[in-house]
């Protein structure tokens, strides 16, 4: 019984991790960059939610409707800021870019807000479900479905709109996506946009279970790494997957093994999966042998 | 040569270096000043790590950013040995190094065959998984209330009384990076990791082992920081896992390269020479309350760098400074002058083939029945021909035949799915990688040219030269005769991405050459050159083949391979549709369909 509780657990954790390796997985199958400061933008979220709370006297999931518009602005700030006139430049130039926008965005937190672990409480959040004696956060099953749901929104936006579709040609081929007149820097900014707002809703739903704090997109954006590369990179079904297992790895290694080594764990997967199947759960097979297009 | 290296010190090159050397030595002699002794110390220990991050970050453009996992292993392997064991840190060093060799093939061996950020990310992912067990295994580590080291000075143990042997032996760990830096660099492997940071495929193709260039970069890398961890950490005699394998402290090692010129020699050691400096003296001056806002400047400064000095300080400085060189004396006489050897075309070791005009020659590339699917596309279906030695073998087709895709199985890039390639009647079925082909004697171009950008012609070359001379000496020989063979010797100063597309497709060719092939398959040297240029490139093709070297082509340029080939093939939608001599194809109604459609012949 405690194995099921442990694996339910693990799913509504993998809810958080989907959430936030989907705007990850997105941004990296489409811009082609790696946006290391992924993790300070889910902290910015928490952040905005945190405030709108306690300032503004806002619950957090309507806080969703100024969060999500700030964090759409914001990823096409990053967009056209800072990877824009980087496009052409080898890849590591925008690792450091994204590196050092992450230093920014985490310290300049820490000057602002200071070090402090903040939280809110919800009434409604501390509310749990029981089925016999499992016992289901009400927060985390919001959180469980929104992840799916958001998977679902963005599947149909990608599959049936003319965004999505000029989206997908460029995520299968640049240069031919350019021949048919698709403007390039456009769907870049939209697609840095969605998936920063995507990490803007993981923000907001996990913030009644987390606390906030400078350094917690750390935390979450390595796992989120892990999860992008196991679900196969810019693969968005493969991140769900992906969220889903290293969620339940999570659960079942911390009470089996120890709960401070179940990052070794997840990176141990991480290892294993680039030696087996580097292109992940979903990936194309071969494609990373042969450099992304 | 005791005396030609003694006549190498009068070179301004030479001494100019050196002469700086010592005006950073003497203040370490001459001020008193602890803060001074000890800013010198943080400032050669960080000139050194970053020299040793730049062999793999920079020559190789492999961006690491957990060094500090090297870095933590060091210094945790030295004290702990210390601290237990009574083993002398000194001695411990040489344990450092050695764990830095497995830690390098833990993160290397499955990174390294990927292209893409999976090194990136597994770097970072090391460094936080070191953290959480040395915070864990509390027994052996002390964890997070940290291992503080008895303070027993003596050389043996790396501990001092005072600050100034502190700032003499970083100074002693900086040349040490600096030297093994110059060594990487001027060797094979520095060349191989240059090429394959501007272009991996191209330099899989002249016979780099890219994979393995990268782990020995890696190994050398980690080796050196692991070096001055176990250095550092018996300075400041106390060991938190959070300070050790900090992620900061990994980024800092890059950002500081970055800064002072990535890639370069002296350039981590100049970065580091601002950096520190300014770091250390914001410390003091903004105190703790301002720590956040200084890594907020911090950050800033690395976005700006990467967009508007992506060469780093040192490409302020480059220019002025060989000014000054060229203005400089030299003493003891002018050096040799690195004059060519023999004219190329009497005896030179072009191709290893001897064999021409033998009565009844075997086939030296025979192709049975080869296919390649990529998903729902037969790019290739069951594809038979042989090629004779000496021949120069036309392969033509509207795009999409499949011809870089045959080409791509015969250089090793694609496995085909089935079918068989003989090589000098050797089954090349099992030889996947394409540096192993070209090792066999199979060179090739590529149809979009991938010069190395940022090295001289004349060192692209070298990086094919490599391929069967390992010594940097034999390859500097001879990859000037190749270059005068295809006509370019007047541009080998020129770096790779000023050239011409003509000369770049010709600098293409050298480099195959220079890995001595017995075949040679050439994707499309012609297109988009001029009439004139397309002359030159049938001549020097022609040139090739009278050295006895086999030649593919595949071109879409009519009149060049009717002229140039002795037998054509034609391909369309992945099948042969035939083969025979120029003026046979050139007939043959079959050829005239593929290339224009059905009923041109009626019409």
């Amino acid at each position: 019984m405690i194995l099921l509780q442990l694996i339910i657990n693990g799913l509504l954790l993998g809810g958080i991790y989907a959430l936030i390796s989907i705007g990850l997985t997105l941004i990296f199958g489409v811009v082609r960059v790696i946006n290391f400061a992924h993790g300070e933008l889910l902290m910015l979220s928490m952040y905005i939610t945190y405030f709108s709370y306690t300032l503004l006297g806002l619950n957090p999931y309507l806080s969703l409707l100024i969060g999500i518009p700030l964090m759409f602005l914001v990823g096409m700030a990053i967009d056209q800021l800072i990877v824009r006139p980087l496009r052409e430049a080898p890849a590591y130039m925008q690792v450091f870019a994204t590196v050092g926008l992450s230093i920014v965005l985490l310290n300049l937190a820490l000057f602002l807000f200071s070090g402090d672990y903040q939280s809110i409480h919800l009434a409604f959040a501390e509310k749990t479900l029981h089925f016999g004696i499992l016992t289901l956060s009400y927060a985390k099953l919001i959180i469980f479905f929104s992840s799916i749901l958001v998977s679902i929104v963005l599947y149909f936006l990608l599959r049936y709109t003319s965004m999505g579709k000029q989206i997908r040609a460029i995520a299968q081929d640049r240069m031919a996506a350019k021949l048919v007149g698709i403007n390039l820097n456009r769907i870049y900014m939209l697609t840095f946009g969605i998936g920063t707002a995507l990490v803007g809703i993981a923000g907001a739903l996990i913030l009644p279970v987390y606390y906030v704090f400078p350094s917690v997109g750390v935390y979450f954006v390595l796992t989120a790494f892990v999860v992008v590369v196991l679900g196969g990179m810019g693969n968005m079904v493969g991140a769900l997957l992906g969220g889903f297992i290293i969620g339940i790895t999570d659960s079942l290694s911390g009470y089996y093994i120890a709960p401070s080594l179940k990052e070794v764990i997840a990176f141990i997967i991480f290892l294993i999966v680039l030696l087996i199947r580097p292109s992940g759960l979903m990936g194309i097979v071969g494609a990373e042998e042969m450099g992304m297009k | 040569m005791v005396a030609d290296k003694l006549k190498a010190a009068g070179q301004p090159r030479i001494y100019c270096p050196l002469i700086a050397l010592v005006f950073l030595f003497l203040p370490l002699v001459l001020t008193q000043n602890a803060f001074y002794l000890s800013l010198y110390f943080m400032v050669f220990m960080f000139a050194g790590l970053s020299g040793a991050w730049n062999i793999i970050g920079g020559f190789g453009g492999q961006l690491s950013l957990g060094h500090s996992s090297f870095y933590g292993l060091g210094s945790y392997t030295c004290s702990l040995l210390f601290v237990k064991y009574g083993v002398p840190p000194l001695l411990g060093l040489l344990a450092c190094t050695g764990l830095s060799v497995i830690l390098a093939f833990i993160i290397g061996y499955p990174c390294f065959r990927l292209k893409g950020p999976f090194f990136t990310l597994a770097t970072i992912a090391i460094g936080e998984v070191l953290l959480l067990l040395a915070v864990y295994f509390r027994g052996l580590t002390a964890g997070s209330e940290g291992l503080s080291i008895p303070f027993r000075p003596s050389v043996l143990n790396l501990c001092f009384n005072s600050k100034r042997p502190y700032a003499v032996e970083a100074f002693c760990f900086m040349l040490f990076a600096l030297v093994v830096s110059i060594w990487v660099k001027k060797s094979r492997l520095g060349y191989q990791l240059v090429a394959l940071r501007d272009e991996d495929q191209a330099a899989e193709s002249l016979g780099v082992n890219t994979s393995r260039a990268k782990m020995m970069g890696l190994i050398i890398s980690g080796g050196l920081t692991a070096l001055g961890g176990g250095i550092f950490a018996q300075y400041v005699l106390f060991l938190e896992p959070h300070s050790e394998f900090s992620l900061t402290a990994s980024i800092n090692l890059a950002l500081t390269s970055m800064v002072g010129g990535l890639g370069t020699i002296i350039g981590p050691a100049i970065g580091s020479f601002l950096l520190v400096p300014i770091q250390e003296f914001l410390r003091v001056w903004l105190g703790g309350s301002f720590q956040g806002l200084y890594f907020v400047i911090y950050g800033a400064l690395l976005i700006l760098v990467v967009m508007f000095l992506p060469r780093g300080i040192l490409d302020f400085f480059s220019g002025p400074y060989h000014t000054l060189l060229a203005r400089l004396p030299v003493f003891g006489g002018p050096s040799r002058s690195d004059e060519l050897g023999r004219p190329f075309a009497s005896s030179a070791r072009l191709g290893r083939v001897e064999a021409i005009g033998q009565p009844e020659p075997l086939p030296i590339i025979e192709a049975e029945s080869l296919s390649k699917r990529f998903g729902g596309l037969q790019a290739v279906t069951d594809l038979s021909f042989s090629v004779n030695p000496g021949e120069i073998f036309g392969i033509i087709g509207p795009n999409g035949a499949g011809k870089t895709t045959l080409f791509n199985m015969l250089s090793g890039v694609y496995r085909q799915d089935s079918g068989n390639v003989k090589f000098k009647g050797k089954n090349l079925a099992g030889i996947r990688k394409s540096h192993l082909v070209c090792r066999l004697g199979i060179g090739r171009t590529f149809q979009l040219v991938k010069p190395f950008e940022n090295i001289t012609v004349l060192e692209n070359v070298m990086v094919g030269a490599f391929c069967r001379q390992p010594k940097r000496s034999e390859a500097s020989k001879s990859a000037p005769k190749i270059l005068d063979f295809v006509g370019m010797l007047d541009k080998k100063n020129a770096l790779g991405n000023t050239l011409t597309l003509a000369d770049k497709k010709r600098l293409e060719l050298a480099r195959a050459l220079a890995t001595e092939p017995e075949v040679l398959l050439l994707d499309e040297v012609m297109a988009g050159l001029t009439s004139y240029e397309i002359g030159e490139a049938v001549e020097l093709i022609k040139k090739i083949r009278n050295h006895g070297i086999t030649v593919l082509v595949v071109e879409h340029v009519m009149q060049a391979i009717m002229s140039l080939s002795d037998r054509v093939m034609v391909l369309a939608e992945g099948r042969k549709i035939m083969e025979g001599s120029p003026f046979e194809v050139s007939r043959d109604p079959r050829v005239i369909e593929a290339y224009l459609g059905d009923g041109y012949e009626a019409a």
